[in-house]
């Protein structure tokens, strides 16, 4: 039986204007591929059963993966790679925005809180890592780096998706923005122990986090100084503030990769810049236009499709579901220890479950390690990722269910539920 | 639900004050209004000492209530330090408030209304007039003897309601608008069934006849159903004028309470002729003005068939209540306000100033917000 690629090999003879037979798709068709199927997927769990969009969009790419039905295979995942960079870099840049020191000067309670729920996650998820999994002292702090932040772009999204407004919402995103912020310092200073634990190479394991920290700090204090003074010129909130926003955030994406320095790094520390200098609130109104769904959503996709879910068994499931356990009572135990004058104990309890997700960023982080020591990081990361598996798929419920129960989502029109 | 046919005045010393304020929640983010009312109650820890502070309609909007008071200087400590508690308050909880009769932006379908049965009663009933509904207006209670005075003294005022619309207009922006009114507050309550003047009623007992006929015939439930320009409170034993956008300061806000306490007194010891139906002929038409020319407004006058400025009218009557304000300790409250009407430069005029100077309504609700911040200069120890 002729093949397709036999047939088309047949007509090119014939039609000198027919090209070679493609051998791989094209970027563009790839991203329109993702996009549908995410969105399909994302809708009719949402219509049907209620799920948050984030869990349709993350199970189409699991599917799809190399994991199930191997439909998006390794190469074609590179592909898509710098689609997710600009996706999880704009909406890092959002999250770094939200990171008001103003509201933290005028509340001190919120610092303890930050504080206490991201410590107590990095010291139980440690401890966890180290004792009951039994990895290095290196690649647990790396695995409690990398888990012990909030997944900025679920809890966003679903603040977004549900038009959430109120105390909860807003607390859930300062206290992600604090403990990706602690995180991200964490997880450079876990790259030098992890280069001295694997080649003993001092240099490396010093100057290594200092390039990833100035790096990402400096890449994101010059773009953010650069939109400021490009967007001064414009009218506040205008469509020319937007496209000024958007393709500075996608420069510092461009420039982070040629300078392989993490690029969730340099966009929250753009983020976080921007609202640090924006002193004549030049781009204080201005937010990223709504199209950054259509990104967020091949970043979901993509994330899925990145999960190890191949990995998975009883053992290294049970390990992960650990993780997750440990990780939650800290985080929740944090935030119920403080702030008590500050916040009713019902509004701190949601608080504690808003901030649960565990998502994108943990998988990028984990992929920079990665990227390194290909040869040691597959199984020390396992535990990692496969916590952050199982998350995608109850992070972004959870979240909801936080802000619901606040009563600080949108009320649907009677007979219609979300 | 009460009968309304056996509505008792339950009386209280001639000329107490009392002031509430409906105030607007925003977001520091973008300073668009923001759900917000609920959480700040929640969280409050707050023993009433200045007065109550309660929820309105939607959750965008929190009202402030003064104690009962005998003059302006305490009527000033109360707003002053509801002020204070409340942006101290807001601080904590990243958000921000402040005055004027409208937001300049926001958009109002996005508005959620406040959790309780009254709210839920109002939504049920006006449906989207509910949550338009999210404008900001000040509350003067005048306190009277009897039943018989509070109907004399709400006809009485309903004439001036033209002037306190003027004094206190501070809303001319809607849906990111000018609007080209001064005061485009009070046409959001204009679309209320039951707002407009009070019945041309003789005595209380004419007008707890008047309150059986609604009640009997489904039209109102209680007092609190009719948004009228002036009412009677019977409850708290006052005359409520309900026409004043909230200023932009708490100082306007004091100086419109001494504004009406002085009129009361004029009115309660003068007792000039009064003639309901005729003022009713061109009561909307003279509110019309008001709203829309602010200072510059012509009023009808139906006696006199002639019209007349409401801005020297208005200055002429801030010269006969100089003696009234003299006993009543707010002489510098009145002062405040005849410098107003003699510049014509109200919160509806800085408001347009300052937005053309900012170049768009954020950075206006950001100024409207510091503004409001600043400590009273009536305060007793300021």
């Amino acid at each position: 039986m002729i093949s397709i690629r036999q047939a088309w090999e047949a007509l090119q003879d014939r039609f000198f204007f027919l090209p070679p037979f493609p051998e791989q798709l094209d970027p563009l068709a790839l991203f329109a591929l993702l996009l549908v199927g995410g969105l399909l997927a994302g809708e009719t769990l949402f219509r049907t059963i209620g799920l948050s969009r984030i869990v349709g969009y993350v199970l189409a790419g699991a599917l799809a993966g190399p994991g199930v039905l191997g439909w998006l295979d390794r190469e074609t995942l590179s592909m898509a790679k710098p689609v997710a960079d600009a996706a999880l870099g704009l909406l890092l840049l959002e999250t770094g925005r939200n990171l008001d020191l103003g509201w933290l000067r005028a509340n001190r309670s919120l610092l303890r809180s930050a504080a206490a729920e991201s410590g107590l996650a990095f010291a139980t998820i440690f401890v966890f890592a180290y004792f009951a999994v039994g990895l290095s002292l290196g690649w647990s702090a790396a695995t409690a780096a990398i888990t012990m932040a909030s997944a900025p772009a679920v809890v966003l999204l679903t603040a977004e998706e549900n038009h959430a407004q109120g105390q909860v919402t807003q607390r859930t995103l300062l206290l992600t923005a604090i403990n990706c912020a602690l995180s991200f310092v964490v997880f450079a200073v876990v790259l030098g122990i992890v280069h001295a634990e694997q080649s003993g190479d001092w240099l490396n394991a010093l100057a290594h986090p200092l390039w990833v920290i100035c790096g990402g700090v400096g890449i994101g204090m010059v773009c953010a100084r650069l939109a400021l003074m490009v967007a001064s010129r414009q009218a506040k909130g205008s469509v020319a503030q937007v496209f000024i926003l958007v393709a500075v955030a996608l420069l510092a994406i461009g420039v982070a990769r040629m300078l392989a320095v993490p690029v969730f790094l340099c966009l929250f520390m753009m983020g976080a810049a921007l609202n640090l200098a924006d002193r004549d609130k030049v781009l204080a109104y201005t937010g990223l236009p709504q199209g950054h769904w259509i990104l967020a959503i091949v970043l979901f996709v993509v994330t899925g499709a990145m999960l190890p879910l191949g990995d998975l068994n009883w053992i290294t499931g049970l390990q992960a579901l650990g993780l997750i356990i440990v990780r939650g009572l800290a985080k929740f135990a944090g935030v119920m220890a403080t702030g008590r004058q500050d916040l009713p104990a019902a509004k701190r309890r949601l608080v504690g479950i808003g901030i649960q997700p565990l998502s994108a960023t943990a998988i990028f982080m984990a992929a920079e390690l990665a990227a390194i020591y290909p040869e040691v990081s597959g199984q020390a990361l396992l535990l990692p990722l496969l916590a952050a598996a199982l998350m995608e798929f109850a992070g972004p419920q959870m979240c909801k269910y936080a802000l619901h129960k606040a009563g600080e989502t949108e009320p649907l029109p009677q007979g219609r539920q979300r | 639900m009460s009968d309304l046919s056996r509505l008792s005045f339950t009386s209280s010393r001639p000329l107490t004050l009392g002031v509430e304020l409906e105030l607007q929640l925003v977001s520091l983010r973008d300073y668009d209004l923001t759900r917000a009312a609920t959480d700040l109650l929640a969280g409050l820890q707050y023993d009433d000492r200045f007065g109550e502070i309660k929820l309105e309609i939607t959750e965008s909007m929190i009202e402030v209530n003064s104690r009962p008071r005998q003059d302006v200087t305490a009527i000033a400590a109360d707003l002053d330090g509801l002020r204070e508690v409340l942006v101290s308050h807001c601080q904590r909880n990243n958000i921000a408030i402040c005055g004027g009769g409208t937001h300049p932006f926001h958009h109002w379908p996005e508005r959620r209304i406040c959790p309780g049965e009254r709210f839920a009663f109002l939504n049920q009933r006006y449906g989207y007039l509910s949550k338009q509904f999210t404008v900001f207006g000040q509350h003067i209670h005048i306190g009277v003897l009897s039943g018989d005075d509070a109907i004399w003294l709400t006809h009485a005022l309903n004439r001036y309601v033209p002037h306190f619309v003027a004094l206190s207009a501070s809303s001319p922006f809607i849906d990111a608008t000018d609007t080209a009114f001064e005061s485009a507050r009070l046409n959001a309550v204009s679309a209320f069934p039951l707002s407009g003047q009070a019945p041309d009623v003789a005595d209380w007992a004419a007008f707890v006849d008047h309150m059986g006929l609604l009640q009997a015939c489904g039209v109102a439930e209680s007092i609190k159903d009719l948004y009228w320009d002036v009412r009677p409170k019977p409850e708290y034993g006052t005359v409520e004028v309900r026409v004043c956008d909230t200023p932009l300061s708490v100082d306007r806000a004091i100086e419109l309470a001494a504004f009406a306490q002085c009129l009361a007194r004029y009115l309660l010891r003068e007792r000039p002729p009064v003639v309901p139906a005729m003022q009713a002929l061109v009561a909307r038409y003279n509110k019309f003005q008001a709203c829309r020319f602010g200072f510059e407004a012509e009023l009808a006058d139906p006696i006199h068939r002639r019209t007349e400025p409401l801005g020297e009218t208005l200055l002429h009557l801030l010269d006969t209540l100089v003696a009234d304000a003299d006993d009543l300790g707010c002489r510098r409250q009145l002062e405040g306000l005849r410098t107003l009407a003699h510049s014509q430069h109200g919160d509806a005029v800085w408001l347009r100033e300052t937005a053309t100077a900012a170049g768009n309504l954020h950075d206006l609700t950001r100024a409207a917000v510091e503004r409001f911040a600043k400590p009273s200069c009536y305060r007793p120890h300021a």
